[in-house]
């Protein structure tokens, strides 16, 4: 124990810098997913919409179809996606991205859509009946009342990405990955298993960090008449 | 008709809506025209079409084929959210919008509408006063602060809000309990006193169609009119067999809450100790201020019954519901100041009501 303060101590600038990269890699992972979701959920809500006979010939646009797509991608085993991108994206930081974005829509999009699938159909007639059109009704009736539920699927993103973006290590991605990697390779030797436990240590902080930003976020996106 | 002359608020004409995919239309060939300023009922069993003929006159359904015109002017050539936002429309679910303050539901047409945030405000506070909410105790709650009948008065001020001509109400009082609902009733009726508005009201309940409508309109499946005519004249002649079975063994009774007292000829009332009473006048104890405190005497009863008294603004109805729960034959009509004005005898009531309604 002592030696594992010992060893904090020692690389703290090393540690901190890990941490701060870790953080954001899963914040612009997140947030890139949560825009692509949201922007995919509006589309393919309105889409829902549209007569039935359109939406046949546009199959392709129905949400069971796309929330097929996200799920397959949650389902790739992480280290082999991280291999696959480095053909095309290189190393480093862009197919990080690119890799924990692709795991993050699922979440985010399902709750999108059944957020705004999950507002009460008579509000949604009373916002027509009171002369609230399409764009008006989406902006300041559905989404606002589906919030709740796209931040909890923003959360859950955060949470899955957090502990898979260890796996960007193995393309030079930055963050807690790094270290852990670091010390499974050289299990038995000197700070080894401190890295492992760093690494470890090092999610759990970045995820307590992310719970503190949403506590806040939920408290000042959600409208207070819908708060529980 | 009465109001022939002055050209209808709403006029349906030639109106049928089949919904996709079904073979029989839910709404055939329908004329209706709702008079200004009246408030005509909508009643008929479940799934006989009255929510389809109400959601067609604010295009939130589009018919199939007719026309629909308010103020004489065809639904079809205005834009449907602009037309909603000049007709109020409230429904049974209420539909308040949850993340809202209670002023920010009012206040959504006002807002739309470009309203500048003094006038909204004004506009809010004299609302919620008309549907009897204190403004600054109501203002700033959610709609999941209120009770159901709160709720529904928010959802009839919304409707209000930008002062439409039209309002269509599906059931607003539906969800209810029945104490409440029938405040609620009042309330709307003293409200439309004072806003005049046209109202197209739906119901199932006959008792409420007949409470509220200057006009019921009865309808059978498939929206076929069955009958269109005032409450009273509904009642005492159903137009065929299926109105009379609608309209129920209930009838006669429910015509007696269209009987106002003050449109009877009361029995004279003797004061007791105002001199030689006839022996065949009921005679009445009075208090200091004038006002009945038992009976004296009553012809035909050995000891003298319970005191019961009616306002003279009240009904038939009402007069009947005293007289049963006091288990007394004669009831006193009382004027707003408590004073004796007449009475009604339980014989004379019974013997005397002809099947229009009015007494002999
Ligand atoms: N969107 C719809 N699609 C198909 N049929 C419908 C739809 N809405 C209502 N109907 C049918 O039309 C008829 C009239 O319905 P409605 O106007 O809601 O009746 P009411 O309000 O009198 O109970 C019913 O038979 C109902 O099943
Ligand atoms: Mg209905």
């Amino acid at each position: 124990m002592g030696s594992y303060l010992q060893y904090l101590s020692e690389n703290s600038t090393e540690l901190v810098f890990y941490a701060q990269q870790h953080f954001l890699l899963v914040g612009y992972s997140v947030a890139l997913a949560s825009v692509i979701s949201l922007v995919l959920a509006l589309v393919l809500h309105t889409n829902q919409l549209t007569p039935p006979s359109w939406r046949r010939s546009l199959q392709v646009g129905s949400r069971e179809t796309a929330l097929l797509f996200a799920s397959a991608a949650l389902t790739v085993p992480s280290l082999a996606l991280f291999g696959m991108l480095q053909p095309l994206l290189g190393l480093g930081v862009t197919p990080s991205i690119v890799a924990l974005t692709l795991y993050a829509v699922y979440p985010v999009l399902r709750n999108t859509l059944a957020g705004l699938s999950g507002v009460d159909p008579a509000i949604l007639e009373a916002a027509r009946g009171v002369g609230m059109g399409p764009v008006r009704r989406m902006l300041r009736v559905q989404l606002p009342l589906a919030w709740p539920v796209i931040i909890s699927g923003i959360r859950v993103a955060v949470l899955i990405v957090i502990s898979i973006a260890v796996v960007a290590a193995v393309i030079n991605g930055p963050g807690f990955g790094k270290p852990l990697q670091d010390g499974l390779a050289r299990l038995g030797s000197v700070n080894s298993f401190n890295e492992v436990i760093t690494g470890t240590l090092g999610c759990l902080l970045v995820a307590a960090g992310y719970e503190i930003v949403f506590v806040v976020v939920r408290r000042l996106t959600t409208p207070r008449g819908i708060r529980v | 008709m009465s109001d022939a002359g002055q050209s209808p608020m709403i006029a349906l004409e030639g109106v049928s809506k089949t919904y996709p995919k079904q073979s029989k239309p839910a709404v055939a060939e329908l004329n209706l025209q709702v008079p200004e300023g009246a408030i005509v009922t909508l009643i008929g069993p479940s799934g006989c079409g009255k929510t389809t003929i109400l959601k067609m006159m604010n295009r939130l359904i589009e018919p199939t084929t007719g026309r629909i015109l308010l103020a004489g002017e065809d639904v079809t050539d205005v834009n449907a959210d602009q037309l909603r936002r000049r007709i109020g429309y409230v429904i049974q679910q209420v539909g308040l919008f949850p993340h809202l303050t209670i002023a920010d539901n009012i206040a959504v047409v006002p807002k739309m509408l470009g309203w500048d945030k003094r006038r909204v405000a004004s506009r809010v506070d004299e609302l919620l006063h008309l549907v009897g909410m204190e403004p600054d105790d109501f203002r700033d709650r959610y709609p999941r602060q209120l009770s159901g009948g709160q709720q529904q008065r928010v959802g009839v001020a919304r409707g209000l809000a930008a002062d439409p001509p039209v309002m269509l109400m599906d059931e607003p009082f539906g969800a209810i309990d029945p104490i409440t609902r029938e405040r609620l009733q009042d309330e709307f009726l003293e409200v439309q006193r004072q806003v005049a508005k046209t109202i197209c009201f739906v119901t199932h309940d006959l008792t409420e169609a007949v409470k509220l409508g200057d006009r019921i309109a009865v309808f059978a499946a498939r929206g076929r009119l069955a009958q269109y005519d005032t409450p009273s004249e509904v009642l005492a002649h159903p137009a065929d067999a299926f109105v009379a079975e609608f309209v129920g063994s209930g009838a006669a009774v429910r015509r007696l809450s269209l009987l106002q007292i003050s449109q009877l000829e009361l029995a004279q009332i003797v004061i007791s100790g105002a001199g030689a009473a006839p022996k065949d006048q009921p005679v009445l104890s009075v208090d200091g201020a004038g006002r009945p405190s038992a009976w004296h005497h009553v012809p035909g009863s050995e000891r003298p019954p319970a005191l019961v008294t009616v306002p003279l603004s009240g009904t038939v109805y009402d007069a009947v519901d005293v007289m049963l729960d006091g288990r007394a034959p004669v009831v006193v009509v009382v004027d707003d100041d408590g004073r004796p004005r007449g009475a009604l005898r339980w014989d004379a009531l019974v013997a005397d009501l002809r099947p229009n309604g009015q007494l002999r």
